[in-house]
């Protein structure tokens, strides 16, 4: 039972406004904790777990005492785990609208805030084109592999240019392709049509979607009023 | 007489059309060998004059060599002409009652399903629902009635194990079948499919059998462009055959299907019936056999001997996953025992041999391995457990890259270079007088000579095989294997790679042929190893 | 809905709309054109990826201070061959802007999304003065492109503020670590300012290389 990918795009704006805002270590601590928790509701357990434990020990470096322990250079570790612990919430909320939200799901509510099909239609093929890639990233270097070209590792340092392209090359030819078979596919199913195009995915704010928005703009409200 | 028109699917009267210059930068129309010169003068008329009729529940099958016409007439009857490929056109066509040259294609949408060739290419999104609610959701239905459809549609064509999946995990046959399945969504009158069944082996032809013969049964015309003829038996009513876009024959099943095979040979099409082939292939392998993997016949040391080999691969392959979440079940094997590519997978291979001068074709259904042994020989995997010999001697993974080459399915992965003659050069100095000679050779023995200085790219599909082909005789490979070289070649392009294949064998190489083509197979293969299925 | 051989109902078109399929042609954007800007911004995006990896590789801790220079040196010819392949306003504005949307939605920084759309902006407004065909305005039109990926280095300003803040939360005294940032910030901005335009340019030289050489003789551009 996941959010609302609206009330997920909510969560990742707060992650934003926090990090915008300097709030302090308690609302830091208590956003986290809000932002683990559909996390982990939604089943990924190992991920939330993960968060958490970098978000402990990225916070305890950032309490170090450098000037009390004689090693003024720590100051530039400690100020890395500061920033990078400030960023992480960003990451969470990233993480969790990312790999809880069916594409379906993404699209239809990109449909439902009104974003534009010139927007909505290039994101649908991104995510149908992107996984494709690596494996045809493969079939070029055993290509090359087998003409003993430019093989292994090294080639990539050795003859930068020349490696790029030969995997470019490929790699942009077939997108034209794909590009053109793609939409000779998308016209005959309507995709160009005029009017509102509808989702099998239903999405609704439900009651824990607002349950979950309001839990999480307390603590930075409050903050930012300056009472916590 | 009114209610005849409207029932009739497609109303095609003397429709002739010429590609704009530039959108005949799609080789599937043009005779391949006249290619480039087609893109520089005015492109000849890819049809000429045709005039076709359909009734509802009526499968009609275009047939005919490359280019011919047939596909430039399914797309003048789904509205890409003239909404997406360009050109002058005349004449008048009539899909479901609507004039294609007047209405934007979104009004023959929900009349028309189409499938195209290639099954990589032509599904729209990462997930099979999502592929199927498509045509529903860009219609505006409601989200109830689409997943209502969804699973209706699903039921009705054998699609409903293949739900919720991430369709870059499905086999060519089982996308092939969401392809089918999602065509048929809006419940449209007239289907067309372009070649559907190119790049699928002979079970999964089989499926596509199965689903033109529903189609029909629900009232749905067909139409079918094709190279391979022999699956349409029994569910095709009317063969069209073409030639340089004018239709030269059309008659109704049980005539066409009398014609003598040596008749169907000399209007340039593939076999209307398999079964003299499958038993030539039959035979090959029983003998294969019962020789003890090809030891016979052949002198001297062998190029490659495999022994005790186990090939696959153990861990999973995760790949770069988007993050979108979505894609459900991965449960390995589906029923139908196709491999899921990002599971482990390990079969212990029969001892083969490998002699110079012979062309082996590797058979059995998806699933088998084929591909995995392929790369394994070819060095692009390592076994499992078990040793190659190369020239009688332990090779490793290394050695057999050097040795071996393979020509892919899509081979537009494997040139580099900016003109054909660069290519074969790739790797060697220019200033090399021997290798130049060599080169101009290979040309030459290729039929490569004239296209020197073009770009591989802009190519047809066979000529980019043999440039793939030379690049390997430059390097002067003994083991040149070829991934499944005739799919969605017609008769003339398929005699031309056997005949190829039958020349660099006689030279001296030793070639494996991954195939389902069965005609090629039984016309042109010395042996035929059979890797069978196994649980 | 309706049985296979009913009558066509078509959904209401209301007839305004129902354009003849054969003028689609010039006014802006059509399916097939943001299908192909979709297909080429995914390699793109796969660029980013690539760079932000490699930058994170060098610079650790500062992962993306080198992305948007990585990023520009290597993503040259997919620029190059979109803008061929197109030809029209939008393409660069609109890759710009769904790559921006990706990466706020993986978690990067939502001011970002500014940078995504000021820079692709600008880069498409002037290689339209070139009717997408200058090769000088286009090489112009990258460099500009390249700088809508300095969105995800902001953070790295915001962090020296927010540990400083923490030290003085502890009523530390936070003048070592003004000293130490205060080059480390300045010097560090001109740097990866000036590297991505010197990467752009070379990233871009280096598109339009391979589209002479391959492309256009191709017949693909």
């Amino acid at each position: 039972m996941g959010l609302d990918p609206r009330a997920k795009l909510y969560l990742l704006l707060l992650a934003n406004l926090m990090l915008f805002f300097h709030v302090g270590l308690v609302t830091q601590i208590v956003m986290v904790v809000l932002f683990l928790t559909p996390l982990a509701a939604a089943g990924r357990l190992r991920m939330a777990a993960r968060f958490a434990v970098l978000y402990a020990a990225l916070t305890a470096l950032g309490m170090l005492d450098p000037d009390a322990m004689g090693v003024p250079q720590l100051h530039v570790v400690a100020a890395l785990a500061v920033g990078v612990s400030m960023m992480l919430p960003c990451f969470m909320t990233g993480a969790y609208a990312f790999t809880t939200t069916s594409a379906s799901a993404f699209v239809c509510a990109m449909r439902r805030m009104r974003v534009p099909e010139t927007v909505v239609i290039p994101c649908v093929v991104i995510i149908r084109f992107f996984p494709t890639i690596l494996p045809d990233y493969r079939r070029i270097r055993e290509a090359m592999a087998l003409r003993g070209i430019a093989s292994g590792a090294f080639a990539w340092i050795r003859h930068p240019a020349q490696s790029l392209e030969y995997v470019v090359v490929p790699l942009l030819m077939n997108a034209t392709t794909v590009a053109q078979d793609l939409s000779v596919a998308a016209l005959t199913k309507g995709l160009g049509r005029k009017g509102a195009h509808t989702s099998r995915t239903a999405i609704r704010m439900r009651a824990a979607d607002w349950v979950m928005m309001s839990a999480a703009t307390a603590p930075l409200v409050l903050d930012i009023a300056g009472v916590i | 007489m009114a209610d005849v028109v409207s029932r009739t699917a497609l109303d095609m009267r003397e429709v002739s059309f010429r590609y704009d210059a530039g959108d005949a930068a799609d080789a599937a129309e043009v005779p391949p060998d006249a290619f480039a010169d087609a893109r520089q003068t005015a492109s000849p008329p890819a049809l000429d004059d045709a005039s076709l009729r359909l009734a509802p529940g009526e499968c009609v099958v275009l047939c005919g060599g490359s280019g011919c016409g047939k596909t430039t007439l399914t797309r003048v009857a789904n509205g890409l002409i003239p909404s997406f490929f360009h050109g002058v056109f005349t004449g008048s066509c009539l899909t479901c009652g609507l004039d294609t040259t007047q209405v934007p294609i979104d009004r023959l949408t929900p009349l028309t399903g189409s499938v195209f060739q290639n099954p990589k290419t032509q599904y729209f999104n990462a997930n099979s629902t999502d592929e199927l609610a498509f045509p529903c959701e860009n219609m505006g239905m409601e989200t109830a009635e689409i997943n209502r459809r969804v699973s209706e549609v699903a039921e009705r064509f054998g699609v409903a194990d293949l739900l919720e999946r991430d369709v870059l995990r499905l086999s060519g046959g089982q996308r092939q079948r969401i392809a089918m399945a999602a065509a048929n969504m809006l419940e449209p009158r007239l289907v067309v499919l372009d070649e559907p069944t190119s790049n699928l082996d002979s079970s999964a032809i089989d499926d596509m059998r199965l689903l033109v013969a529903r189609m029909k049964a629900d009232g749905v015309a067909v139409l079918v462009a094709e190279h391979r003829l022999a699956w349409l038996n029994g569910v095709a009513d009317r063969y069209v055959v073409f030639k340089s876009g004018r239709i030269v024959r059309s008659c109704a099943a049980d005539e066409f299907l009398a014609l003598s095979p040596d008749t169907v040979a000399g209007m340039g099409l593939r076999a209307l019936d398999l079964e003299p082939y499958r038993q030539r292939v039959r035979g090959l392998v029983a003998s294969e056999a019962a020789s003890g993997r090809g030891a016979d016949g052949a002198s001297g040391v062998p190029l490659l001997r495999t022994r005790d080999l186990v090939i696959g691969h153990d861990r999973r392959r995760t790949g770069l996953r988007f993050g979108l979440a979505g894609a459900g079940r991965a449960n390995g094997r589906d029923h139908r025992g196709v491999q899921d590519r990002s599971m482990p997978f390990r079969r212990a291979v029969d001892d083969l041999t490998l002699y110079r001068g012979q062309i082996v074709g590797l058979m059995g259904r998806n699933g088998a391995g084929k591909t995995t042994l392929v790369r394994t020989l070819t060095g692009l995997m390592r076994p499992l457990s078990g040793q190659i010999e190369l020239d009688g001697r332990v090779a490793n993974a290394h050695a057999l890259t050097r040795a071996g080459f393979m020509v892919m399915q899509d081979v537009n992965y494997q040139l580099f270079s900016a003109s054909v003659r660069e290519e074969l050069m790739l790797g060697f100095d220019e200033d090399d007088a021997d290798a130049r000679t060599r080169c101009d050779s290979i040309l030459d023995e290729l039929d490569l000579t004239a296209f020197a200085d073009r770009h591989p790219m802009s190519l047809s599909g066979g000529q980019k095989q043999r440039v793939a082909i030379g690049s390997a005789l430059m390097c002067g490979k003994d083991l040149i294997v070829l991934d499944e070289p005739t799919s969605g070649l017609d008769r003339l392009h398929m005699e031309q790679v056997g005949r190829l294949l039958r020349r660099l064998a006689d030279s001296g190489r030793t070639l494996l042929v991954v195939t389902h083509d069965e005609e090629l197979a039984a016309g042109w293969c010395d042996r035929i190893v059979m890797l069978s299925d196994q649980r | 809905m309706t049985a296979p051989n009913a009558p066509v109902t078509t959904p209401t078109t209301p007839s305004s709309e129902a354009e003849s399929p054969d003028t689609r042609a010039k006014r802006g954007l059509a399916t097939a054109d943001l299908i192909t800007i979709g297909v080429f911004s995914a390699l793109y995006f796969v660029m980013v990826c690539i760079a932000t990896l490699v930058s994170t590789l060098f610079t650790g801790g500062f992962g993306s201070i080198f992305l948007p220079a990585i990023a520009a040196l290597i993503s040259g010819p997919v620029f190059m061959l979109l803008d061929a392949r197109l030809r029209k306003f939008g393409g660069i504005t609109v890759m710009g802007l769904v790559i921006g949307l990706f990466l706020f939605v993986s978690g990067h920084f939502a001011l970002s999304f500014v940078a995504s759309i000021v820079f692709p902006l600008a880069a498409d407004l002037i290689a339209r003065a070139g009717a997408y065909r200058n090769k000088v305005l286009l090489l112009v039109s990258y460099v500009v492109f390249s700088y809508g990926l300095t969105g995800p280095i902001l953070p790295l300003w915001f962090m020296k503020d927010a540990y400083v803040a923490s030290l003085e939360a502890r009523g530390k005294d936070a003048a070592y670590i003004d000293g130490v940032f205060a080059n480390i910030n300045m010097g560090t901005f001109v740097l990866a300012m000036v590297a991505i335009l010197v990467c752009a340019l070379i990233g871009g030289w280096f598109g339009q290389r391979l589209m002479r050489k391959h492309f256009v003789k191709a017949g693909i551009a």
